[in-house]
């Protein structure tokens, strides 16, 4: 019974060491230290250089935007604007806060703004996402707090990026250093100024003291936050358990149980936006001829048990979605999408139906954890569809995808870029865009009239008939939201939002 | 002497060009350079100007040829990831690894040679069967679940040793060991192996018959002599170790070149992977090199062969 | 032939002949050595258990390694006080499939790895050494220059290239590293050939006309075999270890294949805490490995001691 005596010592000793926390910085020096990156570092800190999603707490960190969307409601509220109105379909004016500094010193105003919207604009300034920033016409100053910003054309969702993905950058500063400076030494309003940076390694960050104009992101909470890039979550455990860090991101729900039951550390989980679906090859690109047909789609959807994954393997406040973009998302019609329950009976039939009585080989493609898609494929052979997984990094599956076309189904997520609205999930995948693999021009035609109307229950009602058809195809199979799962040392005090987007400046010690 | 080492140092050039060839086709085959480039948002036109403007729309033979070119002069490329010159972003982290290889070879040696000199002493004795067994144990020992036992018991229960980074040495203690102790078998059965042999031969007999006290007969004349392809295998062993590096970077967070290999493979950073891949073969070309021409120098038959 | 063939094969002296006959010296041999003896056993016990699985699962003694139910997932082994069950004596994995059945299907795919792989390399090297060692020469040249840039390759991360180009599967890993561990049969085969080449009996079926390829494969080939098996051994251990770090860093076998590699990367999520997940398909891939090198160390020392 050796095995026996080596859990009991593991156990033991893990509960035991956790006891004696040794004093590694943390309370006492008011500091925190993050590992974050398994999902890959940071490549460039410039926020219109970066395209992918993990340079998102950076730049909440060190930039602010125009406008603040307020996480719990989704409401927009004054940030380094006090005001707004719109003086026609295509121009806003911004009323400017006066009396905020960057980290450099520059006084922030309206020289700022304009800069920085006309260089973004600018395509030949190369911002890597022109999505965020192809809408915008021209920034004029009308005075040194006001700005008047004109759009190409009416566009509904520009607070989603005035109060996203467009931060605010100090014209002198940039205009002298350009992106490459930026990245080396980034400067903004921000509640945390950059100390260090060392690309895939480390970040180290320390309170902006200045940050007291009574921003609603609020100060920060520690005087100094170090995040660290470490790729494995185990590495990140190991570390959160002998004190490396203080809290990670990163873990499964097996483990929120896990790290929760050691002594001097709690883990939570909190639901997100971010959309997981199984999408279906309806296009028939990749030649995998029952995929292609409606009711062997309609019969998979009956046969997979998604309230059972969520129950069991995704857990938390995670819950089974029924349309092709999160119910929070402007347009996002619960009522719209057609509904399918669990009934493996009804599948089988179906499946008889679509002349597959015996079922078929199908290929499965998945870059998440691989036993979400084992237990969809338990599911699918109780009703005689042989599923074959293929885990792929994320790049090389988007690449075969879009490439090649060679998935006849998949398990794919989308985060929206935490934009509460159905244009940044639906619209991406269903206008005939690099990643539409259903190619329906009536859904493609009632997305562009929801994404371009002013009007917003002209946009309401065209998304419905989008989302009726998508679900009623069955292009995609909506799952479920992810949950983001949180393990910490007891003492640290922080919210989780539903928008992924982490606020490490809010984390603080408890007193 | 001269015409048999250009010679050699054509054919460890040739090597390293067709190493680099078979790796530049695998690594195209991998994904579309565009799309990594791209990044998640990019549109099929954005793609398709990326394509046109790295030259990803020429024949891949040419491609080929302008990157050898560049590598050449000591140009890899700049990464379609971090959009750094790949050149410095294997500056900063080749010390590591190369670091991170030296202490696993010195540890597989220091372990090792003592090891096999003490089986050799007495062949066949409860010694020499411990230590074999030692060995046939550690060649079954995945090297990751090693490390990760080390992490557990060093780190987490006796928190003796950091677990991840690289800023000071006690980072390197657990990589170490868990790196070099892979090498140790087979550097124990050849230091074996010599020593018997050479305890065996005449001249040593002919010390111990001169009377020559056994430590001197052992460390000065034996030792010596046995030491020589030990070393040598071990220089061979230096150059897998550095490909070995990329599990235990990877457990360890040390972020060396192993790190940064596995990294570029999966995000499809294709002139990352090249570079390194050049970089290990490189390696292990010249320290052939080296060792060939030693054994010329020392044995000139070779070189008129 | 047969007459010719004798000075090599016997190599006999003269106080080898009053022995006793070889057959009966290498039965002694054989059963003196201890390595060997266990080595064998081991690996007919798993061999045998990873064919038999099948009938296994039909007797109702093991479950259906795909069978899950995520409804009794990460149940504990035996050993354990909480959250057991009687039906699975060792747990359950995450997605509720029984540990125990998975752990016998996976010495199936774990052996079936590492025998491709060691035929497909040493097919490969056997032919690049043979030829090398027999003909020399030119041919030597081109040989050790194909040898050199192998050696040159960092097997393991143009493996993981070579997986992410062609998508991970059994095959693909199998081809993979079968493609990239030949080298020391090749290294080895081509020393004994040459060797071989030059011995009399070798040199008289030339004088007498005889084909190559029948020389080589009737003549040297029997000459190299016990070589050949010791390599074999090596590079099957090799190759079970490479597959199970790939599996590791998730560029292996696919879910839900039953693989012990393949278990030790799913069970390591757990290790921390649930520290089984991870010891029972480590220590079977470490018996498995022992017990190769255990029975190549034994072979070594009963066929090639006559060479020493």
């Amino acid at each position: 019974m050796k095995l026996r005596h080596l859990a009991t010592l593991a156990t033991g000793a893990v509960t035991a060491t956790m006891l004696s926390t040794a004093a590694l910085a943390g309370p006492d020096d008011n500091s925190l230290v993050i590992a974050w990156g398994s999902t890959g570092p940071i490549e460039h800190v410039d926020n219109y250089v970066n395209t992918n999603r993990t340079g998102i707490w950076f730049s909440r960190m060190v930039w602010d935007q125009l406008i603040y969307r307020e996480p719990k409601t989704f409401e927009y509220k004054p940030l380094l604007a006090t005001g707004w109105e719109q003086l026609s379909d295509t121009v806003w004016q911004f009323k400017l806060r006066e009396g905020v500094k960057f980290h450099n010193g520059e006084p922030f105003d309206a020289d700022d703004v304009v800069y920085t919207l006309n260089w973004i604009s600018n395509p030949e300034n190369g911002v890597k996402v022109q999505r965020n920033v192809n809408w915008i016409k021209e920034a004029r100053k009308v005075d040194q707090y006001t700005v008047d910003l004109e759009m190409k054309r009416p566009f509904p969702q520009a607070f989603e990026f005035l109060s996203g993905p467009i931060t605010i950058y100090p014209n002198e500063y940039y205009e002298k250093v350009g992106p490459d400076g930026m990245h080396k030494a980034p400067v903004g309003t921000g509640p945390m100024k950059v100390v260090s940076i060392t690309t895939a390694e480390e970040y180290v960050f320390e309170k902006n003291t200045d940050y007291t104009w009574g921003s609603p992101k609020g100060e920060a909470q520690v005087d100094k936050i170090v995040v660290r890039e470490i790729a494995d979550v185990q590495t990140q455990i190991a570390e959160l358990l002998a004190g490396g860090i203080d809290i990670t991101a990163d873990i499964s729900a097996d483990h929120v149980d896990q790290i929760g039951g050691v002594p001097g550390y709690t883990a939570l989980q909190a639901g997100t936006m971010r959309t997981g679906y199984i999408g279906f090859d309806a296009a028939n690109r990749s030649g995998h001829e029952p995929v292609n047909k409606l009711k062997v789609r309609q019969a998979m959807a009956h046969a997979i048990d998604r309230e059972s994954l969520v129950k069991n393997l995704i857990r938390g406040d995670a819950g089974v979605i029924h349309t092709p973009c999160f119910p929070t998302q402007f347009g996002c019609s619960v009522d719209a999408a057609v509904k399918y329950e669990f009934d493996p009976d009804k599948a089988k039939a179906l499946l008889a139906e679509a002349g597959y009585p015996d079922g078929f080989d199908i290929e499965f493609y998945t870059f998440r954890p691989a036993d979400w898609a084992e237990a969809i494929m338990g599911d699918l052979a109780k009703v005689g569809i042989k599923a074959t997984l293929t885990k792929m990094p994320y790049f090389a599956l988007r690449d075969k995808q879009r490439n090649e076309g060679t998935t006849p189904m998949f398990l794919m997520d989308w985060g929206s870029y935490s934009m509460n609205d159905m244009s940044a999930i639906t619209s991406h995948f269903f206008k005939k865009g690099p990643d539409d693999f259903a190619l329906d021009d009536d859904v493609a035609g009632w997305l562009e009239a929801g994404d371009t109307n002013s009007d917003p229950d002209v946009r309401k009602a065209n998304y419905a008939k989008a989302i009726e058809k998508i679900t009623g195809e069955v292009y995609w199979l909506p799952m479920f939201n992810h949950v983001r799962n949180y393990g910490y040392r007891e003492e640290l005090e922080f919210t989780p939002y539903q928008d992924e987007i982490p606020r490490f400046w809010q984390y603080g010690w408890k007193s | 002497m001269l015409a048999y080492t250009l010679k050699r140092t054509f054919v460890a050039f040739l090597i390293l060009i067709v190493v680099s060839g078979l790796t530049f086709s695998l690594s195209h085959l991998a994904g579309d350079p565009a799309l990594t480039i791209g990044g998640e948002q990019a549109s099929d036109e954005d793609i398709e100007a990326i394509r046109v403007l790295y030259g990803f729309d020429r024949p891949l033979y040419v491609q080929f040829f302008d990157w050898g070119l560049k590598a050449l002069q000591g140009d890899f490329g700049e990464s379609y990831h971090y959009r750094q010159p790949v050149a410095d972003m294997i500056g900063e982290r080749i010390g590591r690894t190369m670091l991170l290889g030296f202490l696993a070879i010195l540890f597989a040696l220091v372990v090792s040679i003592p090891m096999g000199t003490l089986a050799a002493m007495r062949p066949n004795s409860l010694i020499d069967r411990f230590a074999l067994l030692i060995a046939v144990f550690g060649q079954a020992l995945p090297t990751f679940w090693f490390a990760l036992m080390m992490m557990i018991v060093f780190g987490i229960w006796w928190r003796m040793l950091p677990i991840s980074g690289h800023t000071d040495w006690a980072h390197y203690v657990m990589p170490t060991i868990a790196l070099g102790y892979y090498a140790t078998p087979a550097l124990m059965r050849l230091t074996r192996a010599g020593m018997i042999e050479v305890l065996a031969s005449d001249y040593i007999r002919t010390a111990r018959a001169k009377g020559l006290s056994p430590t001197v007969v052992l460390f000065k004349h034996a030792l010596r002599n046995a030491i020589i392809p030990v070393v040598a295998l071990a220089a061979v062993w230096f150059g897998f170790m550095l490909g070995g590096s990329i599990v235990i970077e990877t457990i360890f967070n040390l972020k060396g070149l192993g790190w940064l290999s596995y990294d570029a493979l999966l995000r499809s950073d294709l002139p990352v992977v090249q570079a390194i891949v050049l970089i290990f073969a490189s390696f292990y070309v010249v320290l052939t090199l080296l060792a060939d021409l030693l054994n010329a120098w020392l044995d000139p038959r070779i070189s008129v062969k | 032939m047969t007459d010719a063939a004798l000075p090599f094969r016997g190599r006999k002296t003269a106080e080898e002949i009053l022995e006793p006959s070889p057959m009966s010296k290498l039965r002694k041999r054989v059963f003196k050595n201890y390595s060997f003896l266990i080595g064998a056993v081991i690996l007919v016990l798993i061999t045998s258990v990873a064919l038999l699985a099948p009938v296994f699962e039909a007797f109702g003694w093991i479950h259906d390694p795909y069978d899950q139910d995520t409804a009794r997932r990460l149940l504990n082994p035996f050993w354990y006080e909480t959250k057991t069950a009687p039906e699975h004596l060792l747990g359950t994995d995450k997605v509720g499939r029984d540990y125990f059945s998975r752990l016998v299907y996976g010495a199936q795919i774990s052996l079936l790895i590492g025998v491709s792989t060691m035929l497909i390399s040493g097919f490969i090297g056997t032919v690049l050494g043979v030829t090398a060692g027999y003909f020399g020469g030119r041919v030597d040249m081109v040989v050790n220059f194909i040898i050199n840039t192998r050696l040159a390759m960092p097997v393991f991360l143009v493996a993981m290239a070579a997986v992410v180009a062609f998508g991970a599967s059994l095959w693909v890993v199998i081809l993979v590293l079968g493609l990239f561990l030949w080298d020391r049969f090749a290294v080895v085969m081509r020393s004994i050939t040459m060797q071989a080449r030059d011995l009399d009996y070798v040199k008289a079926a030339r004088a007498m006309g005889c084909s190559t390829p029948y020389i080589i494969v009737r003549e040297i080939f029997p000459n190299v075999i016990g070589s050949l098996t010791v390599v074999a051994t090596v590079e099957m251990a090799n190759a079970i270890l490479l597959e199970a770090a790939l599996s590791f860093l998730g560029f292996g076998v696919q879910p839900p294949t039953p693989n012990w590699g393949l278990m030790l990367n799913e069970g390591r999520e757990y290790m921390l805490f649930l520290p089984w997940t991870v010891a029972l398909p480590g220590a079977c891939l470490f018996v498995l490995v022992l017990a190769i090198n255990l029975f190549g160390d034994g072979l070594r020392d009963v066929t090639l001691e006559r060479e020493r």
